[in-house]
């Protein structure tokens, strides 16, 4: 599993370890910035600074993994990966636009598709809206709890 | 003896044709909504709650048993099969059941859960009938320090899901805790880590980053690897039914997650999760082939899957016996007892006893039912893994976006979704285990808010956790086990010396 | 057979009020929850659906959900999307006015259009049975002498629980900052502490303990209702000599700027379906009370609940 490192160093450890610390770093000025005081026992913030310290020695922790050969992610596909990513985001984005539940799941279903190596867009997107629409009924009809409406749900 | 006649009795309530036919109803429903990720049993009920307005109350709570027993059911179904746990207490079934279906031995991992929640249901069931009222005066007379110390076993015995780094599993779980921090503090009022964003004041939705870490986090991780290696989860492999060997593996596991799950379900604040988190690393620990687990072993699906099981019935002891609702499902279950004047509390068994004895009854009818419906269902479940990998990734997504839609429609719900989705991509890229974020943010603001209410009882003084017997013996089982790992170490290395 | 009997009545005036003006016939109204599936708002949410439904008042009404911050992310939300629209109304109560004092919202109540004040129910303090307090009065010579070690449970910090918890503290001649007031999520946890005994005194909506209190598990010794309740033996606090009285209400709200024809409209539906016999038997068949007043009184009622939260929380110090 582990494959020794080309060099002796290794990158991602490295990052992680300084992203910890600015994790910590957040907490505990956060936890220093708390105004409403507890009046009997511990603060609210007593939790955010054990957090803090517990992260801070991790960030340690993970320097010094850093100078050890570790782990080498292998090669992503990143452009299948931006496929789904892409769907990921174009969900959020019809549903902050008003487009509505089953438009944003099409549109999620079929990049996704895409994002596997499908290139059969017309299918896809039918399956999608079957399933969208199915799931959208389901909810509004019998279980009357309100998914996001848009030009498709009013239809129904 | 009483209570026998009277769960007799109970049974002749829940036996009547019409009674029947809502108990089936009830089931049918519950699986159909527990099923889909994101939706825990309390939603389900929830939903369904309108449904039952129209029934009078026997058959209205008949129906509500089979929704009840039938969410909890659907939740590990998803877990297993998709790796994406529906509500927090399968997220411990996905670690070792997930495994499993991808070897092609998903039709077993399926049949020991739904056994188990059976064997689990069955016995916790029972406890219920007869226990209760004892129980339940133990678990009021449970304080913050109490829970305090369960917690602090509950820490310890997390580190069975860190996999093969501790450095990288601790990481996971300061990352659980850290989320665990952000929204307003139940205790002061105290707002920590929302940066002033409204949607974070709550803090963050157990299920909203289960769903993302699990679902979303393992779609990306696929489609990242799929043009390479283009590995497809073996739908089924062998038999889809339980060998001998599966089935001498699975029953002390049943036992002793039910034992685990009842009582610690029964408590207050005890909730499901623990005992799921608590049943794993027993059976890890007692486990033949411990060289399994982390690759599917079945004994990490059986034990916690009755646990999460006979917490449910649990719950149920609070609820009925003192009318306290002690998780989401529970106070939406009161909800359904009141919107026909009803008040679970002590006096609930004396002044309605056909009605409570017929409910449980009716538990015990859903459970069987429940087995009945889903043992065939397996082999049609199994198939789910035979959907084309582009349409089952993308279907995963679709329900995954729809249950954290459902619950909470707002585009910074979404968004998180999407980050804890990152994250879990990054955490399976690196190798860091995603079970241990989950339970951080899930034991987390528990431990805080127990100690901090403990020394707020005793205006600040620590004594008071070693003052009560219950909780200083948890906090020594704690200490111990903690410490235990490094003396045997420490010894073996001593006796090595000596030769 | 009452129950029969009672569904007729109900039938009765279900065909009697739709013959009533079209404009409330064929009303069609969204009402957002701001809360999750399941809490008090959403079943007060989906309780009004249901009855203006079947009694006519409304063609359709659709509920949604928009959980977060004590209802402050779903005031927000309704305040942006609902300006002057005739056919959008949000569910608020007495927690969502302390909610958006602690959380420095930045929308309050003042920002939308008051239709209806629906129900209110009476706050209970208790003690448990094995408690040596046997009156309210008695619980207040506790506080007086000692505050630190009264240990009260309740809800959310900030909540109606906590605010009442300061104002006895206060009557009690204490500095309501010193209340040693221990928050659990709901009342179920806090009567768990209750029954077992870790805390000195509690605070609930009264519907919540009822069963404990009729049991004799729980002592109540006051309710927070200005008057005595039919069928609730703890007297007022008011009677008891103690000028605090603090209801937990509920009420309906339409969005900003909405014109005055418009308001008119959605009143008279709101007032047609609480003075329904339906609306009566579902609210006595969930535990609330009563507590209708029109938008003109509940207008001039909610700025002066505003008011009056801010300066409780001003002392307890969750509020600048």
């Amino acid at each position: 599993m582990i494959q020794p490192a080309t060099t002796g160093f290794h990158r991602p450890t490295l990052i992680i370890g300084v992203a910890l610390f600015a994790i910590a770093a957040i907490t505990f000025n956060d936890a220093r910035n708390m105004n409403i005081r507890a009046s009997y026992g511990m603060g609210a913030d007593a939790a955010s600074y054990f957090v803090a310290a517990f992260l801070a020695i991790l960030g340690v922790g993970h320097l010094f993994a850093a100078f050890r050969p570790g782990i080498e992610a292998e090669q992503a596909a990143w452009k299948a990966f931006s496929w789904v990513v892409l769907g990921l985001f174009g969900l959020v984005g019809a549903i902050w636009l008003g487009a509505g539940f089953i438009l944003a799941s099409t549109l999620l279903f079929v990049f996704t598709a895409r994002a596997f190596g499908r290139r059969a867009l017309i299918k896809d997107a039918a399956i999608g809206a079957v399933l969208a629409i199915g799931i959208f009924l389901l909810f509004n009809k019998i279980l009357t709890l309100a998914l996001p409406m848009g030009p498709f749900e009013r239809l129904f | 003896m009483d209570s026998l006649v009277y769960l007799l009795g109970g049974f002749a309530t829940a036996l009547e044709p019409m009674n029947l036919v809502f108990a089936a109803i009830g089931v049918l429903l519950g699986t159909a909504v527990g099923v889909l990720p994101g939706i825990g049993p309390a939603l389900t009920v929830a939903l369904l709650l309108p449904v039952t307005f129209k029934l009078d109350p026997g058959g209205s709570l008949i129906m509500f048993a089979g929704i009840y027993y039938g969410g909890m059911y659907g939740g590990s179904t998803t877990a297993i099969l998709l790796n994406t746990p529906g509500e927090s207490a399968s997220v411990v079934t996905a670690l070792e059941g997930n495994q499993m279906a991808r070897r092609g031995r998903g039709g077993p991992a399926l049949a020991t859960a739904a056994i188990g929640s059976f064997v689990a249901a069955l016995i916790a069931t029972l406890g219920l009938a007869f226990l209760a009222p004892l129980l339940v005066k133990v678990a009021v007379k449970f304080g913050p320090w109490d829970y305090f110390g369960l917690m602090l076993i509950a820490f310890v015995t997390v580190s069975a899901t860190f996999g093969s780094s501790p450095l990288r599993g601790l990481t996971s779980l300061a990352i659980g805790l850290w989320l665990g921090l952000i929204g307003i503090d139940q205790l002061t009022g105290q707002t920590r880590l929302a940066f002033g964003v409204p949607n974070l004041f709550d803090g963050i939705e157990v299920t909203t980053l289960a769903v993302g870490l699990f679902a979303i986090g393992e779609a990306l991780h696929v489609v990242s690897r799929h043009l390479r290696t283009s590995e497809k989860p073996i739908a089924i492999k062998g038999s889809i039914w339980m060998s001998r060997e599966d089935w001498s593996r699975s029953w002390k596991p049943w036992i002793r997650g039910t034992a685990l799950g009842f009582p610690i379900g029964a408590l207050p604040a005890g909730g499901a999760e623990i005992p799921t988190f608590l049943s794993y690393t027993m059976e890890r620990k007692l486990s033949k082939k411990p060289e399994e687990f982390g690759t599917g072993a079945i004994e990490g699906v059986a034990g916690p899957e009755a646990a999460n099981n006979a917490s449910a019935a649990g719950t149920l002891v609070p609820l009925l016996t003192l009318g306290l609702p002690t998780s989401a499902t529970a106070a939406v279950m009161l909800a359904g007892f009141q919107q026909y004047n009803l008040q679970p509390g002590p006096l609930l068994f004396v002044q309605y006893p056909a009605l409570v004895w017929g409910l449980v009854a009716s538990l015990f009818i859903a459970n069987v039912m429940l087995l009945v419906l889903n043992l065939p269902l397996v082999g049609l479940w199994v198939r789910l893994l035979k959907i084309p990998v582009p349409w089952l990734y993308a279907g995963i997504l679709v329900f995954a976006s729809m249950g954290t839609i459902a619950a909470n429609p707002s585009v910074v719900e979404l968004l998180l979704l999407l980050g804890f989705g990152f994250l879990g991509f990054l955490m399976r890229r690196y190798d860091y285990p995603i079970a241990p974020v989950v339970v951080g943010l899930i034991l987390g603001p528990l431990a805080d808010s127990a100690l901090r209410r403990s020394l707020q009882m005793s205006l600040g003084d620590p004594m008071i956790l070693l003052q009560h017997p219950g909780s200083a013996i948890m906090i020594g089982i704690a200490t111990l086990a903690l410490v235990a790992p490094f003396l045997f170490r420490g010894l073996a290395k001593f006796r090595q010396d000596e030769d | 057979m009452t129950f029969f009997a009672n569904r007729l009545v109900a039938a009765c005036l279900a065909t009697f009020v739709a013959i009533g003006p079209a404009a409330a016939q064929d009303l069609e109204v969204s009402i957002l929850a701001p809360a999750g599936a399941g809490g008090g708002w959403d079943s007060a949410a989906r309780s009004l659906q249901q009855v203006m439904m079947s009694t006519g008042n409304a063609r359709s009404v659709q509920v949604v959900n928009v959980p977060g911050a004590g209802g402050t992310v779903g005031l927000a939300q309704f305040v942006q999307s609902a300006e002057g629209s005739p056919n959008q109304m949000l569910v608020g109560g007495i927690t969502m006015v302390g909610a958006i004092i602690t959380n420095g919202a930045p929308y309050d109540l003042t920002n939308v259009t008051p239709i209806a004040r629906l129900t209110g129910d009476p706050l209970v303090i208790a003690v448990p049975a094995s408690s040596p307090y046997q009156t309210m009065a008695d619980l207040m010579a506790g506080i007086e002498g000692n505050v630190e070690r009264t240990i009260w449970a309740g809800g959310s910090a900030g909540g109606a629980d906590h605010i009442l918890a300061a104002l006895v503290t206060q009557a009690a001649g204490q500095d309501p900052a010193k209340v040693n007031y221990v928050a659990y999520s709901g009342g179920g946890e806090a009567l768990a502490a209750m029954l077992g005994g870790q805390v000195t005194a509690g605070i609930s909506g009264y519907g919540e303990w009822q069963g404990q209190i009729e049991s004799g598990d729980l002592r109540a010794l006051a309710i927070s209702y200005p008057e005595p309740i039919e069928g609730i033996d703890a007297q007022p606090l008011k009677a008891q000599g103690y000028d605090i009285e603090l209801v937990n209400w509920r009420g309906i709200f339409a969005g900003p700027g909405i014109s005055d024809e418009d308001k008119a409209v959605l009143e008279e539906a709101v007032s047609n379906t609480v003075q329904s016999a339906e609306w009566q038997e579902l609210i006595a068949a969930r535990g609330w009370s009563d507590y209708y007043a029109g938008s003109e009184e509940f207008t001039d009622f909610i700025a002066s609940e505003a008011e009056r939260v801010h300066e409780v929380l001003s002392s307890i110090g969750l509020a600048n």
